[in-house]
């Protein structure tokens, strides 16, 4: 296997998923974003948005806050330190690997 | 993919502007400001209210944008949050910086263009007119506009170095050129701004009580 494609072996497939890698990328312009607004940017289902959310909650890569605003629950999202640190890994490696295949 | 990952990240910062909220407390503040030159003009530096007006415009300045922040926030927690979600920003204080530093730069060579030519062209012109309509345009164009990709804040750019420009031919007192200068861009804003909510609300009714279970 070339260096090149060995690259890609080592990306984190947590963030490498299309719709994580969105979710992330949201997260990380913003302090917090709250679930309506991540599910009408990413256009994901509530139950894949969930999903989703839960399995970078795990990795400690987001963080999640549940309150209510009135009688309605509110769901606040806010990217950690360990997923800011993740995402940028993740983009200098794809630029890395995309340099190298030019 | 960096280059989407940017579109994204774009459309998220654009995502404040897209209600036209902001605009249109602007707007409202602009309009303050227009009334405040005009009253000065009309008053007077020596009478007693013109000297207090004179010597309020500092406070005048920081509480209506404190009162502006807060209308604008609980604006959006009433019509947009609900609608299309809750967004907080990050403070970015590179960015913040990389802002001071281009308004301190244009206000810095509008003074020093203005020293040099003020001589030669204030016999035909209202200096101080044309120089804030400038200043405002390239605010507008090069912060708002260049930083939110959106079009409508060029557009209220170029509207403020022209109106800038024809009010300072005009001959109009400064207080009152400033006056008519201001509630003009404030009314543009209002009008750009109303337009943008009135589009945005009729794109995004409120959704059902069972679809705003917010996760």
């Amino acid at each position: 296997m070339g260096n090149d494609l060995r690259a890609l072996t080592e990306l984190d497939r947590l963030i490498h998923e299309p719709a994580r890698l969105l979710i992330v990328t949201i997260l990380s312009t913003v302090e917090s974003a709250d679930f309506l607004f991540l599910q009408r940017e990413t256009g994901l289902t509530k139950g894949n948005l969930s999903a989703h959310l839960s399995k970078l909650e795990e990795a400690g890569y987001v963080k999640i806050e549940k309150t209510f605003k009135g009688k309605l629950p509110l769901t606040v999202c806010k990217l950690a330190g360990a997923g800011r640190k993740a995402l940028t890994q993740y983009r200098q490696q794809m630029q890395d690997f995309m340099t190298r295949t030019q | 993919m960096n280059n989407n990952l940017s579109d994204v990240e774009q459309r998220v910062k654009r995502y404040w502007y897209t209600d036209g909220i902001g605009e249109l407390i602007g707007g409202g503040i602009f309009i303050l400001l227009g009334i405040y030159f005009a009253a000065q003009q009309y008053l007077g530096e020596n009478s007693l209210v013109g000297g207090l007006l004179q010597a309020g415009l500092v406070i005048l300045l920081i509480g209506g944008m404190a009162i502006g922040r807060w209308l604008i926030k609980a604006l959006k927690s009433r019509l947009t949050y609900p609608r299309t979600g809750y967004v907080e920003y990050r403070v970015d204080r590179e960015s913040t910086n990389k802002r001071r530093i281009v308004v301190a730069v244009v206000a810095a060579l509008v003074a020093a263009f203005s020293m040099v030519f003020a001589q030669r062209i204030a016999s035909f012109l209202n200096l101080t007119l044309a120089l804030t309509g400038i200043l405002v345009g390239v605010i507008l164009s090069f912060l708002q506009g260049r930083g939110s990709g959106l079009e409508r804040f060029y557009v209220m750019g170029a509207i403020s170095i022209v109106l800038g420009i024809v009010l300072s031919l005009s001959r109009l007192p400064d207080g009152y050129g400033l006056g008519l200068f201001y509630s003009l861009m404030g009314f543009s804003f209002i009008v750009s701004g109303g337009l943008t909510l009135r589009r945005y609300l009729q794109e995004n009714p409120l959704p059902a009580e069972a679809e705003r279970q917010n996760g």
